[in-house]
């Protein structure tokens, strides 16, 4: 359990947060300067906030009302920085060691050994961090903070210092480390993969402020505001106005075109934003048999621009009736792609699933729903 | 194995590339500089080898008090620099007060005041004349022209030389190392003796060696100051200095022997920390 409200005010920033969360693993995500490490300080102890409360585990650490402040040294914070800052002048034996003197050595040397294999580190014991490669300096690091049973286990950016190709097979297994060891894992980025991956709920936090809290699914697919949707790698943010609304469906128009989605209790000729995930738009079969019901929200357009990553398509799509560059992004398998005939016909029909619009009405946009408490 | 990458062909290359005319002219400037810094240890050395009986000089006692009082005196005071530079070279690096640049130009005063400055400062502070010798005579301490003396003035000169090394080797301390010893339930003071002054101990060493070096070389302000009394207060740059005006052939075996047990001593270090494990940045 993790209850978290600071105010620090630095030369030209102001970090207003407030969070909570319960056991697993909670994301801290935002772009750079956003306050995340500040956050994060504030949390280890090392950064003393203006005001607010710190709480993990029904123990209150910081509390700006009564002047507590315990030190980073009486928080039992397992903390994995960026750098690893691993100590170069001991081995990964003593590193993991470090925090645990106060065992007996036979107690000591049994955790160190039962860490080391959590970790996978078997052979390695007596090497120096600079012989490690970055992979293995990161477990060491990990070893080293979960060796001591921390309340709270905190990664800061734990994956920039690790080539892309390895970043896959590192979050799982960190991933299977704190499943493991079952200590709540606090995790700073400002990766959408890793936020993604390694998120059960993820805090999102821009200038200094929370602007969204919430399950990983709440966040990616029902972003509160339009920033927040960016954040979060949604492409296509569309602007639309309510033209009827009752228990069956909502209907909007979006530029002249009517768009139907889910029923959402909002008044005729409100403003919305509409938020539809690449992978969400849904490219109609051309050969597509007569007696299935007809497509949700059907568009015919052209593919005007694509780029192939890795093994998906990444489309730009301009409507028929269009005068834009493109309309709408649309990502897809390659197979899908060519399945589709799209590599030798760039016109097509596509279909925009209700269930994959998430709405949100314009004025709430300033953003007082998404900050708890 | 192709023409290209043979063993032979990259040791000739290697041979070029150092014939380069850059290097050649680096080489060139360097060598000049290494003749003119080693040709006069040299000349002392070959001069006592050419010397008639050199060894008769090394039985008379002034020698050996000397040689002993020189090593006693500029070990105790390295050790006094290190002792009570460590926490001002501490400070230095990690707090920014008020008046800090003021500290850090102090520290390096003794560095650039000619030693018979720092001589003539001490007896008016300390002498019996000076401005703290009305109370310690009232203690019933005489300081000037004693061994303590001695130590005094190698002190004020050498502590600068470990200072400067060992505010550098706390300042490339990476803070966040010592924020983890916290985090992971380290004291401050844990924290400083298990990371922080390891980490900075190959420039703690070098810094003590160079305060060590420097009060082994010290003349003006001990001659000022402690006087030149054999076996209390003559230590071998006195004696050697007093030995050069009525007999040269002591004079240069007093000399070699400095040589010989200075450099073993640089020598020493540096190789030893060329293999601790965080020596070869720093060596």
């Amino acid at each position: 359990m993790l209850d978290v409200r600071m105010r620090r005010r630095l030369d030209g920033f102001e970090l207003d947060v407030a969070f909570q969360a319960d056991e697993g693993r909670v994301v801290l995500f935002g772009p750079s300067g956003a306050g995340k490490s500040l956050t994060l300080q504030a949390i280890t102890g090392v950064m003393r906030p203006d005001a607010g409360r710190v709480e993990v585990n029904g123990r209150l650490l910081f509390d700006g009302a009564s002047g507590l402040n315990l030190p980073p040294q009486e928080r039992r914070m397992g903390y994995v920085p960026q750098s690893y800052a691993l100590f170069p002048h001991l081995t990964v034996q003593q590193n993991v060691a470090y925090g645990i003197q106060r065992l007996d050595a036979a107690r000591r040397r049994a955790l160190v050994q039962d860490m080391v294999e959590l970790a996978g580190l078997q052979g390695l014991e007596r090497r120096r961090p600079r012989e490690l490669s970055g992979g293995q300096q990161q477990r060491v690091a990990l070893a080293r903070a979960l060796a001591s049973r921390p309340e709270l286990l905190v990664l800061d950016e734990p994956f920039s210092n690790i080539d892309t190709g390895l970043r896959g097979t590192l979050r799982r297994e960190l991933l299977d480390l704190q499943a493991r060891s079952g200590i709540t894992t606090l995790v700073v980025t400002h990766d959408l993969d890793d936020a993604f991956f390694l998120g059960s709920r993820i805090v999102v936090i821009d200038r200094g402020r929370v602007l969204q809290a919430g399950s990983r699914e709440d966040i990616f697919y029902r972003p509160a505001t339009r920033r927040v949707a960016e954040f979060v790698g949604t492409r296509n943010i569309l602007r639309a106005t309510v033209v009827e609304s009752n228990s069956q469906r909502l209907l909007l128009d979006w530029q002249g075109r009517p768009l139907e989605a889910d029923p959402l209790p909002l008044s005729q000729g409100q403003e919305v934003e509409i938020c539809i995930r690449p992978t969400q738009v849904m490219i109609v079969r051309p050969d597509r048999l007569p007696h299935l019901p007809p497509p949700e929200n059907p568009f015919c357009g052209t593919v005007v621009q694509e780029a192939l990553q890795a093994e998906a398509y990444v489309l730009r799509f301009r409507l028929a009736d269009s005068t834009a560059p493109y309309d709408l992004e649309i990502e897809l398998p390659d197979y899908v792609y060519l399945r589709l005939g799209l590599d030798r016909k760039k016109d097509a029909t596509i279909s925009i699933h209700r269930s994959a619009m998430h709405v949100i009405p314009v004025a709430e946009v300033a953003g007082a729903r998404c900050c708890p408490g | 194995m192709n023409e290209g990458t043979s063993p032979r062909r990259v040791a000739a290359r290697a041979m070029l590339g150092a014939l380069a005319p850059d290097r050649i002219t680096f080489t060139l400037s360097a060598l000049l500089l290494l003749i003119f810094l080693v040709l006069p240890v040299a000349a002392i050395l070959v001069k006592v080898a050419r010397a008639t009986a050199p060894l008769d000089a090394l039985g008379s006692s002034v020698v050996t008090e000397a040689l002993r009082l020189s090593l006693v005196t500029s070990s105790i005071s390295a050790a006094v620099a290190a002792v009570l530079g460590t926490p001002v070279a501490f400070l230095l690096a990690r707090y920014r007060f008020p008046g800090r640049a003021v500290v850090d130009s102090l520290v390096d005063l003794p560095m650039v005041l000619p030693p018979a400055v720092a001589g003539l400062g001490l007896l008016m502070a300390f002498g019996r004349r000076g401005i703290l010798g009305g109370a310690l005579d009232v203690l019933g301490l005489e300081l000037a022209f004693t061994t303590a003396a001695v130590v005094m003035a190698q002190t004020f000169v050498a502590a600068p030389f470990y200072i400067r090394s060992a505010k550098a080797g706390f300042e490339g301390v990476d803070r966040e190392l010592e924020r983890v010893s916290a985090t992971l339930g380290s004291s401050r003071l844990r924290t400083f003796f298990r990371v922080t002054v390891p980490l900075a101990g190959p420039a703690l060493m070098g810094g003590a060696v160079m305060a060590w070096a420097r009060a082994l070389g010290e003349f003006g302000a001990t001659i000022m100051f402690a006087g030149n009394t054999i076996g209390r207060t003559q230590t071998m740059p006195l004696a050697i200095y007093i030995a050069f005006q009525n007999d040269l052939t002591a004079s240069l075996v007093l000399a070699g022997i400095l040589v010989v047990v200075s450099f073993a001593v640089l020598f020493t270090f540096k190789a030893l920390l060329g293999r601790s494990p965080l020596g070869a940045a720093h060596a």
